[in-house]
């Protein structure tokens, strides 16, 4: 059954001129968080500051802006209205424009600039893999390339988290509607068994995902993976201070082969924390390449 | 088709171009008049022009109350309109409720709601975009973005058919339109585009960016304005409002030769937030589905 708090942002037009508070409140989340609220969201974002208000005890967005910049409890607020912002993202197939990108563009990219090695190999990282949806689904859409752009070739994804109980959840593999949400009727039965009011990822797909602990502030643990060709790491950076957030990212770099690609979330932004990547555009999407790749390429 | 023999054609049958349905007739002197400097402009004027097309004025006042015409107040006459907006907002509704229906409903060939989507969408990032970057020439902006695809509406007029198949290639293997017309036509919607701004009495800048939008290095003059034009219609299509269709591919705005054409003019290009800029676009595409399904009558 779905919960009514978890869905999804929708696009709500506003009756009047947003208000002005609102407007700072969601340029500060950008600036320091770097993700952004577009304007057909800001019947969304109003939402979830409004719950936020009342758990603080505050009236107004004046005030709330106050308890995200000045007020002793801002660092703590900010993290709140952000797990309100992306509460109920996750889910399988979540991005799919973006997974539309990597099926289409990105991987044939990949395979053509690893083409002349002689290990015909693939390696991605779902950095923050929360409860698994985004490993897993990744792991379907590899699969279902393994007869067709992916024959002859190997690949594994390395799914890491920070949360114990994430990651138990992750191995049982078991989900239930909400999660499960954007599956086609073709995955659901090629890829899960159902498990009482539940659905269970099979065998087949459990094998292609290899689920351990880091802590991304862990800077020896997170500099032993090496030669990425693809990261995703969606909605986890949002809540870094810029310091943590460039270490990160200069891990990334340094964790990505030449041609690699960082994914982040649908309105995630690297703007301002780092050069060495480059901003590139799919239909509908973004991501980042390596932005000394581009220099070279001209 | 050999590669010329669409061109001659078009050529040859540009006497067709009188089936082109015209714009209201008010719209070339409107943007005659506002060429001249803003002190010698008169309200009054500007309002008994644009009053005698009343189907046109009542369009305006529509758009005039959206917000992505930046206003919140009610405004409920030309007037209003004027002294609220500026002459400039004015234009950009004026020429949007006049060039919108120059495609008919239930055409087979191009579905003219995708059309006027991705011109109003290209039009709102073309002012959205100036503004951002300092550009020096925002006025003309939004009315590039408008009008640059009218080298689509010709071919859809003078040559349907062919342009029919030169747009099923580019939706079937998801390429930009203008490579597949140079496939199959040897030319592109550029430069049917020029022949109609030309009759049209576009200004020259106008002309340049429905010449030279796909090129904009090649244009004689109005460089900076062309390429601005050329990277906010890159953005449309790989955006979500473009011809109805996604281009699959992968593209980096910053090798773009139309930002290297752009960021002469604009050095604030250096440091400019594509990302957020890319995030934005999102906010626009409701709106500008609701304007042009409302200017078509089925909303």
């Amino acid at each position: 059954m779905t919960t009514p708090a978890l869905r999804p942002a929708a696009s709500v037009p506003l009756a009047g001129p947003p208000n002005a508070h609102l407007v700072k409140i969601r340029d500060l989340i950008y600036q320091v968080a770097g993700i952004f609220q577009p304007d057909n969201k800001l019947r969304f974002l109003e939402d979830r500051c409004q719950r936020r208000m009342k758990e603080v005890g505050v009236a107004t967005f004046r005030d709330y802006y106050d308890c995200l910049t000045v007020k002793p409890i801002r660092q703590a607020e900010l993290v709140s209205l952000l797990n309100e912002i992306t509460i109920g993202e996750t889910c399988f197939f979540r991005n799919q424009a973006q997974l539309e990108a990597l099926r289409k563009i990105v991987l044939p990219k990949v395979l053509e600039a690893k083409g002349k090695l002689p290990l015909r190999h693939l390696r991605l990282w779902s950095a923050g893999c929360s409860t698994g949806e985004e490993p897993y689904t990744l792991s379907m859409i590899l699969l279902e390339e393994s007869v067709g752009l992916l024959k002859g070739w190997t690949f594994e994804i390395l799914a890491t988290d920070l949360n114990e109980r994430s990651l138990v959840h992750c191995k049982q593999g078991a989900y239930g509607d909400y999660s499960t949400r954007n599956l086609t009727p073709f995955y659901q039965q090629k890829y899960f068994v159902p498990a009482g009011n539940q659905l269970q990822v099979s065998p087949r797909l459990k094998e292609c995902v290899n689920f351990s602990r880091v802590n991304l502030f862990d800077d020896a643990r997170v500099a032993f993976m090496k030669s990425m060709d693809i990261i995703f790491c969606c909605n986890v950076l949002i809540y870094f201070d810029v310091v943590s957030k460039r270490r990160v990212i200069q891990h990334f770099y340094n964790n990505l082969l030449p041609h690699g690609y960082l994914f982040l979330g649908h309105s995630e932004s690297l703007y301002g924390i780092c050069d060495d990547f480059r901003l590139v555009h799919f239909p509908s999407a973004t991501g980042y390449v390596k932005a000394e790749r581009q220099i070279a390429k001209r | 088709m050999p590669t010329t023999t669409a061109k001659e054609f078009l050529l040859a049958n540009l006497n067709k171009i009188e089936q082109i349905p015209s714009i209201p007739a008010v719209v070339a002197p409107l943007l005659h008049y506002l060429e001249q400097p803003i002190d010698q402009l008169d309200v009054q004027k500007v309002v008994d022009l644009l009053a005698q097309d009343k189907s046109l004025t009542a369009q305006a006042l529509h758009l005039a109350n959206s917000p992505l015409f930046g206003h919140w107040k009610k405004i409920d006459s030309l007037k209003g309109t004027v002294v609220a907006l500026g002459f400039q907002r004015l234009r950009e509704i004026v020429v949007s409720c006049s060039v919108v229906k120059l495609i008919p409903l239930g055409t087979t060939q191009l579905d003219p709601v995708v059309f006027w989507e991705h011109s109003l969408g290209c039009a709102l990032i073309c002012r959205h975009f100036a503004r951002k970057i300092n550009f020096p020439q925002p006025e003309k902006a939004y009315l590039g973005g408008l009008l640059h695809d009218l080298g689509i509406i010709v071919n859809f007029w003078i040559i349907p058919k062919e342009f029919g198949t030169t747009f099923e290639t580019a939706r079937n293997e998801q390429i930009p339109l203008h490579e597949a017309e140079l496939r199959v036509f040897g030319m592109t919607h550029c430069d049917s585009g020029r022949i109609l701004a030309e009759r049209w009495d576009l200004t020259p800048d106008l002309v340049n960016v429905v010449t030279y939008h796909h090129d904009p290095a090649a244009a004689p003059d109005h460089k900076s304005l062309v390429a601005l034009v050329n990277l906010s219609d890159l953005l449309c299509r790989i955006g979500g409002i473009g011809h109805g269709y996604s281009e699959m591919r992968q593209v980096s705005l910053l090798d773009e030769p139309a930002f290297s054409v752009l960021i002469q003019e604009c050095p604030a290009l250096k440091q400019f937030d594509w990302a957020r800029f890319t995030f934005e676009l999102e906010g626009y595409l409701d709106e500008v589905r609701s304007l042009v399904r409302h200017l078509y009558g089925t909303a």
